[in-house]
């Protein structure tokens, strides 16, 4: 639970995708997640099951605590908000929100408007440098007034009554103005005045800028000041009064404005404030740690766990050059945070603003980061860890070593007996004869899968689970516990019930379709059979012991939906002709039987009609263990097999994939060996045969894997059969087919006390058929 | 569909289109709000972010080292504030990002007020709307109808809000709208003519299931509103007030200065985020884990010092424990003060009844129980008015409704005039005749096979029995069996889209 709760951690290795176990080698991990995964998404469902199982546990538990403490607000049971109501890490990944940008009709629009506003001031500035090019100081009003007006035309005085700026009625008193730069006119409060070094500063600017002109401008502002307040001409009429100041130009607002920005403009460019040099550095010490750091904590960390890679002299040069930029970065936003202070007019508050907020954000990117930089460990901690961890290390290798021999002799064992089985299998074919028998084989997957059929439920798993943690919790007198564990374990067990109840209708559905199939084939199937009866009653029988194999193993399983069976369908009737298209086939619908094609050819048989009454009782045992069945399961293929093998082979091909105990190796190799030889001989007969071997079988049940085309080569166990004797069996045959017709009358009376009508459907139409069978077949023996 | 992500994603967009620098955020009155929803001071400042200056506020300095980025809503004063702005800027070069669709003659006014080329980029970032919670957003409109008709700047700030939400979410839409409100109608044609006005916004990739947007009217249901809620966030909603993630505790008795106001953000309070939908009786345990955790964490107040190592310990573990130290001092209060007010308000005893009165018939019980809190003094005229609120809406139209004799308790309690018009309101609001639906007794089958079981378990907890009828609707429309008679689609091009095989 640890492991999955906590998604921070990152672990390599051979991990088991399910649980996370590590474990060391490739072998291993299979080895184990066929042991405890092979159940695949069922398992997944059932861990995630159980995780939720636990997180309710613990919620009810904490409610519980709560609902002691204040004992009246009584709180159990609100669950709505177990998972915080909301997740968003679950919902998908979400991308930027929609976006429109408007830039390029933007900058369309301010490119006009840019044209005419570059133009407007190049012009203002060309007219102020001929407006200041001459010595105003030392000029008399009226050239200067000359000047001006050649500069740029006036506007006519009676054109304006009114100043456009303020609305003021111009008179005598209230004189009318000129602007130098654009001939407007305004009135006195209107106007502005543009000191000559302004301009100067304007048009040498431009000229700079320009470099058209290298020669620095003129001074003509060296004596600017000088005669300020001095009457200047008395000869001008129309300006006695105010016409005092020839060191500045008269302009209106407009221009003024315009000038102003452009100064501003050129300010700017020269200068940067001391906040920015210094913000400048900062940035440039805050990347470096943020290249650095992560170096030396890579180095520290390793140096820690006492391994060898970089060496210790490196690391504290290195920490002791990180710690150093950390005190510049410090340093610094200090720096910044007073710069300023002193000055007489304070800064702006804003200014001040902007200084605190860079030093606080400056000590919180030390905080954090220097909160990482762990330390080095001394040089006698260092000797000691290296130490430490050598040893480690080899424990760790030893062990290492030792799973992964146990591992390999595990395969290897493994490989030898199929190297055994397969001498076997060529011994056989070389005889010629059909009927192979691999007892040890087909035993193997039959006991672990019934060694673990419970197990591998993972809601039967979940409910022993949950009855010893009742058990224990009893024991521990956790009255309130044993409560809330015991409403789980009802639900599971409703959850069982449902799901057994879902594969026995799922199954008794595939069966009604199937059926029409089978009565058509039947016939054609009986034709052949009498054509082949020698070799198949071999084969036969072989398949029946599959057959009480396959039953076993499937049951633990959800039935998956029967996609594939027209496949196999068409197998069972082209019989000799197409098992390599079936075997191909065979692996498409179940991961699982990618591994092993030849065991789930071999599954198939005889399930349909059998499972079906089987998982209904079951289904009322609720946690029947399902070893009782066992005697069973042999009987009932028999009937089976005799009616209609190839239908109920369809219907379970994809499902068989639990091998526990097997190796995929195994089987792969066994489906390469199986298919060459398999074609010629072996299919057709099996099934029909069943009966005469069946009950000798039994006992043993050496279940094949049931593949067709292993049947063929085997001869040797079985040619021992059908010596020993079709003939002693069939009665027993007949006897099982009858205690079958026993067992399904039962499941009907069931099915009717319990309402299930469909069922009591496919029951009966399994009862008629099995009637037919056996009707059929004592007419044959006869 | 994480709608504080979404914001949080246009936000972070625009502060790293902006390159390296020192920056200065320009926003308006709403998009501040919107901004520190999904972002936090701290968190903000690591993105060279320094300052967060109003677009409104005249007093800024010129401040030409600083990059500016604009996040404003494409209203007149924001456009006209923006000329102003252009025309002298303050800063170096201006991201500009209006959080709605804005119209091409603003553009055009303000590129001429550009002259001297300081915008480096105009955008619409769709982040129009208070982002609370990962599924929940606001509009902080208060009041939005007068009567039963949409007051026309809230429609039109609403349908703004809805747009911008699809948009950010990159969601074209199916609507459904509550057929029994005008209001919802109204407002689902709002949208649907800006989804067919910007039609090429609103091209997304279609999804197999076409996203729906459903509208509803808080009329249906005005039961739940009523009630008192035992979960953290909604406790503190309704008996503190959350406003933009702040709480303000100045009125909690002898608190300290610098709790007067705190934030609860689920962003980054990680608390706050594990414990916001637990009830009131787990966040009690919760809290003290956390002072248990807090006090081993604790470095020992007179702890001596005595080595370098203990210092240097000292010194590494102490932001941490101060982070950890606001955290716990801000939760112990307000979970004191929620404590305080639910025992000093009675509400416990008051949520019972309430819960009775909303999910249980028995009118003679309830009568009796609302009698008999009125008459204590504890209860204060607010929840006496809520409490007589839920009996009119619920026994409306029952045979034996004594709705006067209550009224007149009310008034001999002492309830002000103000409170006791409530009562009258809300039956004009939510009222039976109002309702398209029945809040009270289920109709179909297995709602009634729900509750009948329900009554036989018992009730698991008398604080919680009641299910917002949200809940229900929700619940049917996942199903696909919200009605459609009483759950329209807007618009017959709506249903051609939906008929069309897919």
């Amino acid at each position: 639970m640890a492991s999955l709760d906590d998604p921070g951690e990152v672990r390599e290795g051979f991990l088991c995708p399910l649980c996370l176990k590590n474990l060391q080698s490739f072998y291993q991990l299979q080895s184990h997640y066929e042991e405890e995964h092979s159940g695949e998404d069922r398992d997944v469902k059932g861990q995630i099951k159980s995780l939720v199982q636990k997180a309710k546990k613990a919620k009810n538990r904490l409610l519980k605590r709560e609902g002691d403490d204040r004992a009246e607000s009584g709180t159990q049971g609100y669950e709505s908000f177990s998972y915080g109501g909301v997740d968003p890490y679950m919902w998908e990944p979400q991308e930027l929100g929609a976006v429109r940008s408007h830039l390029s009709d933007f900058k369309k629009h301010r490119a006009a408007r840019i044209d005419h506003y570059v133009v407007e001031v190049n012009k203002l500035i060309i007219r102020l440098e001929k407006l200041t090019a001459f010595d105003r100081t030392n000029t008399e009003s009226a050239k200067i007034r000359a000047i001006e007006k050649s500069v740029v035309p006036w506007v006519n005085d009676q054109d304006v009554p009114f100043c456009p700026d303020c609305g003021n009625k111009f008179s005598i008193r209230n004189r009318r103005h000129h602007c130098r730069l654009c001939g407007s006119i305004m009135c006195k409060k209107c106007m502005e005045l543009i000191s000559l070094p302004f301009a100067n500063k304007l048009t040498s600017a431009s000229k700079d800028s320009l470099s058209t002109h290298t020669s620095p401008s003129q001074s003509p502002n060296s004596v600017h000041g000088s005669r300020r307040g001095s009457i200047s001409s008395v000869s001008s009429v129309s300006s006695v009064l105010d016409e005092k100041d020839d060191d500045r130009i008269r302009c209106c607002t407009h221009c003024k404005d315009t000038l102003l920005k452009r100064e501003q403009q050129i300010d700017e460019k020269e200068h940067t404030p001391d906040i920015v040099k210094l913000y400048e550095k900062l940035r440039l010490c805050m990347e470096k740690v943020d290249q650095k750091a992560p170096e030396y904590i890579r180095m520290a960390a390793s140096l820690n766990a006492g391994e060898t890679t970089y060496s210790l002299e490196h690391a504290s040069d290195l920490r002791v050059e990180v710690q150093k930029v950390y005190e510049l970065i410090d340093a610094l936003s200090k720096k910044i945070l007073t710069l300023g202070l002193n000055q007489d007019p304070p800064p702006h508050p804003n200014t001040l603003r902007l200084q605190r907020m860079v030093r606080y954000s400056a000590t919180l990117f030390v905080q954090e980061k220097l909160l990482g930089l762990m330390s080095l460990p001394t040089r006698e901690q260092f000797e000691e860890l290296k130490k430490k961890r050598k040893q480690e290390m080899e424990r760790k290798k030893i062990l290492e070593r030792q799973v992964v021999l146990e591992s390999q002799q595990r395969f290897e064992e493994r490989r030898s007996d199929l190297a055994s089985r397969a001498a076997n299998g060529e011994v056989v074919s070389l005889r010629g004869g059909p009927a192979p028998l691999r007892k040890a084989e087909g035993w193997l997957p039959l006991s672990g899968s019934l060694g673990q059929s419970e197990d591998s439920d993972p809601l039967l798993q979940q409910i022993h689970n949950i009855t010893s943690f009742i058990r224990q919790a009893k024991a521990a007198g956790r009255t309130d516990e044993v409560c809330t564990l015991q409403e789980n374990l009802r639900q599971l067990q409703d959850e069982y019930d449902q799901q057994q109840t879902e594969k026995a209708i799922e199954l008794s559905r595939r069966q009604a379709e199937e059926e029409d199939l089978q009565r058509e084939q039947l016939q054609r199937l009986c034709e052949r059979e009498w054509e082949r009866e020698r070799e198949q009653f071999r084969a036969a029988s072989l398949h029946t012991r599959t057959r009480s194999l396959d039953f076993r193993e499937i049951r633990p399983f959800q039935l998956e939906p029967g996609r594939e069976p027209r496949t196999h369908l068409a197998y069972a009737l082209d019989l000799g002709s197409s098992s390599v298209q079936s075997s191909a086939a065979a692996e498409t619908p179940n991961p699982s039987s990618a591994l092993e094609p030849a065991r789930v050819w071999s599954g198939p048989p005889a399930l349909g009609q059998e499972f079906f009454p089987q998982s209904m009782i079951s289904q009322q045992n609720e946690l029947a263990s399902l070893n009782p069945f066992d005697e069973e399961d042999p009987s009932s293929p028999t009937a089976e097999g005799t009616i209609s093998p190839p239908a109920a082979e369809c219907s379970f091909g994809p499902s068989v994939s639990i091998l526990k105990e097997y190796n995929p190796f195994e089987e792969e190799e066994e489906a390469v060996a199986g298919n060459p030889f398999s074609n010629p001989d072996s299919p057709a007969p099996n099934p029909f045969n069943d009966e005469d071997e069946h009950p000798h079988q039994r006992p043993s049940s050496p279940p094949v894997s049931g593949n067709p085309f292993e049947e063929a080569p085997c001869t040797n166990p079985f040619e021992m059969d059908s010596d020993s004797g079709p003939e002693g069996e069939e009665p027993i045959e007949e006897e099982l087919l009858l205690q079958q017709i026993d067992n399904i009358k039962a499941y009907i009376f069931d099915a009717k006390q319990c309402g299930r009508l469909d069922e009591v459907e496919v029951l009966t139409e399994n009862l008629r058929e099995l009637k037919r069978t056996l009707a059929k077949q004592k007419g044959g023996t006869e | 569909m994480n709608v504080v992500f979404a914001v949080k994603q246009y936000v972070s967009k625009m502060i790293e289109d902006s390159g390296p620098g020192m920056k200065v955020l320009l926003m308006d009155k709403e998009t501040t709000g919107i901004v520190s929803m999904v972002y936090t001071q701290s968190e903000i400042l690591q993105k060279e972010v320094y300052l967060f200056e109003r677009i409104d506020s005249q007093n800024r300095e010129i401040m030409k080292h600083l990059k500016a980025i604009c996040f404003l809503r494409p209203t007149k004063e924001n456009v006209d504030y923006l000329i102003q702005e252009l025309r002298r800027p303050k800063y170096s070069i201006y991201f500009i990002y209006f959080s709605n669709v804005i119209s091409k003659s603003d553009v055009k006014s303000l590129a001429e007020a550009d002259e001297q080329e300081v915008v480096a980029e105009v955008q619409e970032f769709y982040g129009d709307y208070i982002a609370v919670n990962p599924h929940l957003f606001s509009l902080n409109i208060l009041g939005c109808c007068q009567g039963r008709n949409w007051g026309p700047a809230q429609l039109s700030r609403t349908t703004q809000g809805l747009t911008a939400l699809l948009l950010s979410l990159k969601k074209c839409p199916m609507i459904r709208y509550q057929l029994s409100s005008e209001a919802a109608k109204r407002l689902a044609e709002c949208v649907k003519q800006v989804i067919t006005k910007e039609y090429e916004l609103f091209e997304f990739r279609r999804t197999e299931v076409p996203p729906l947007l459903l509208i509803l009217d808080r009329c249906d249901d005005a039961i739940t509103p009523l009630l008192n809620q035992w979960t953290y966030q909604a406790m503190v909603h309704e008996l503190l007030g959350i406003n933009n993630n702040r709480i303000d505790l100045s009125r909690v008795p002898g608190i300290s200065k610098d709790l007067r106001e705190v934030v609860l953000s689920a962003e980054n309070d990680e608390f706050y985020a594990n414990n916001m939908y637990l009830n009131f009786a787990e966040i009690g345990s919760n809290i003290k884990n956390l002072m248990e955790d807090f006090q081993k964490k604790k470095p020992k107040e007179q702890q001596k010092l005595e080595s370098i190592a203990d210092m240097k310990a000292f010194v590494e573990n102490y932001p941490q424990f101060k982070k950890m130290s606001g955290t716990v001092s801000k939760h112990v209060t307000v979970v004191g003060e929620l404590s305080r007010l639910v025992s000093e308000r009675n509400l416990l005893e008051v949520s019972e009844v309430e819960q009775e009165l909303a999910c249980q018939n028995d009118h003679s019980s309830a009568l009796q129980n609302v009698k008999r809190l009125l008459q204590n003094p504890k209860v204060t005229e607010f929840d006496a008015a809520r409490l007589v609120m839920l009996y009119a809406l619920h026994y409306e139209r029952h045979s034996s409704n004594s709705l006067p004799g209550l009224m007149m308790d009310l008034r001999n309690k002492g309830v002000s005039e103000k409170y006791r018009k409530l009562v009258s309101a809300v039956i004009e609001y939510g009222g039976k005749r109002v309702r398209g639906s029945d809040l009270f007794s289920p109709k179909d089958a297995v709602a009634i096979t729900k509750q009948f079981l329900k009554g036989l378990k018992g009730v698991e907890n008398v604080y919680t029995q009641h299910q917002p009828f949200l809940h229900e609707t929700l619940d049917h429309l996942i199903k696909g069996k919200l009605k459609e008679n009483v759950y329209p689609y807007l618009g017959p091009s709506t249903l051609r889209d939906r008929l069309t095989p897919r």
